[in-house]
């Protein structure tokens, strides 16, 4: 693993001389998704919405067999209660979100007001606060239902996260999120972009690396590992833990911006959730 | 490059440890390594996980009486703590050689 990854670093060196030309957002995206078409030319685009499962086709059939019978078809059914249940005022997340709070497609969105980035899980907390409900837990538990109800009923719905080009905080965050996903952290010295890029398809230990393309369309997941639901911000602290790095706050102004260009590096494609994972 | 990080982390460790040898209490080297680490991690706004696990460890090897394990915990929790600033000062150039063009 090691072998691999300094070979990785000393290709790239030769990459960065032409660094030069300063690059927007759109041309990252272009050649962000480039590179796992290039690397993966099996892989029909449309499929990198499911994870590795899009790279290996060893587990793919075990996969596909769990999806006919969901573990995650509960949570739905949970999530469906909580987003239907009245407020103490009268009012419930459906007079947020509308009837079916198929929003998903919504989320994450630059909210110039604010000058930050609001992911659907941030809103839900925001709507159950303003009409004076106690907030949910990011991670998992009744937050990673309702957040399954509504990806569910949004599924289809096409990636499209703006960074307006009329704000530059919102490109400042966006460049936040860019720089976190490139840079080595933690003891063992990894950046996401080492093991969900360069080497995505390799294995750690026992687990075979996702391509980062499609990595923000399936939340929430069940992950057997986990037996239970999990929000991306919940994966985002997992691998962090992974590499020895301390992780940070659930939905704190890091991974909010981490998940706005995350999802926008896979603009075009299906907002597909919930899912299930190993 | 992990390799280097490590020789890096093994190389620091040594020359702290030397530099402390003589002077000090265990748990004024303990307070040193802590001190270090909630400085780095103000800079760069994160940590290593095994940081904090190596001052909690030195605390406990003092507090069960192991002076001599307990000073080479704080030590070595210091190295990490160069280790990371070191990472950090790295990477805030490096990170953009991974951009692909
Ligand atoms: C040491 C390698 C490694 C690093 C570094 C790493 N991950 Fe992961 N990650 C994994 C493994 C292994 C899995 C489980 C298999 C997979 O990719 O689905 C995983 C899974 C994920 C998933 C779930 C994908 C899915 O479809 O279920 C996301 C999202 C993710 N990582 C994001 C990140 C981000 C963001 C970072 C950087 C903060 C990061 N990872 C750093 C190894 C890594």
């Amino acid at each position: 693993m090691k072998k691999i990854i300094s070979h990785v670093a000393f290709g790239l060196l030769g990459l960065s001389v032409s660094a030069a030309a300063v690059a927007g957002p759109a041309e990252d995206r272009a050649a962000f998704q480039k590179f796992y078409e290039n690397r993966f030319p099996d892989t029909p685009v449309s499929d990198f919405q499911n994870g590795v499962y899009s790279i290996l086709p060893s587990a793919r059939a075990q996969w596909e067999e769990i999806e006919e019978f969901p573990p995650y078809e509960l949570a739905i059914e949970r999530g469906e209660e909580i987003y239907n249940k009245t407020f103490a005022n009268g009012k419930s997340l459906a007079s947020c979100f509308g009837d079916d709070g198929a929003v998903r497609s919504q989320y994450p969105n630059w909210d110039k007001e604010r000058g930050m980035v609001v992911t659907m899980e941030l809103a839900i907390n925001e709507c159950l606060e303003a009409n004076g409900e106690k907030p949910l837990k990011y991670k998992k538990g009744a937050m990673a239902d309702v957040s399954a109800f509504m990806s569910y009923n949004s599924r289809g719905q096409m990636v499209n996260v703006e960074i307006p080009s009329d704000d530059p905080r919102a490109l400042a965050a966006y460049e936040n999120g860019k720089e976190h996903f490139y840079t080595k952290r933690g003891q063992l010295n990894f950046a996401c972009a080492d093991c969900h890029m360069y080497t995505a398809g390799n294995l750690y230990r026992a687990d075979t690396t996702s391509p980062a393309f499609g990595h923000a369309t399936s939340w929430p997941v069940f992950r057997s590992k986990w037996q239970a639901m999990g929000t991306l911000h919940r994966r985002f602290a997992g691998c962090h833990n992974n590499i020895r790095a301390n992780p940070y706050k659930a939905q704190g102004e890091e991974y909010r911006n981490l998940e706005y260009f995350v999802t926008y590096m896979s603009n075009d494609l299906e907002f597909n959730g919930p899912a299930a994972r190993k | 490059m992990n390799h280097g990080l490590k020789a890096l982390a093994v190389g620091l460790a040594l020359s702290v440890s030397s530099a402390f040898a003589g002077s000090g209490t265990t748990a004024e080297h303990i307070e040193a390594a802590t001190a270090a680490y909630k400085k780095v991690a103000k800079e760069t706004s994160y940590q290593w996980t095994v940081t904090v696990q190596a001052i909690k460890a030195a605390q406990k090897a003092l507090d069960a009486g192991d002076d001599k394990g307990a000073r080479e915990l704080a030590h070595h929790a210091m190295a990490l703590v160069e280790a990371t600033r070191t990472q950090a000062k790295l990477e805030s150039e490096n990170w953009k050689m991974r951009v692909p063009k």
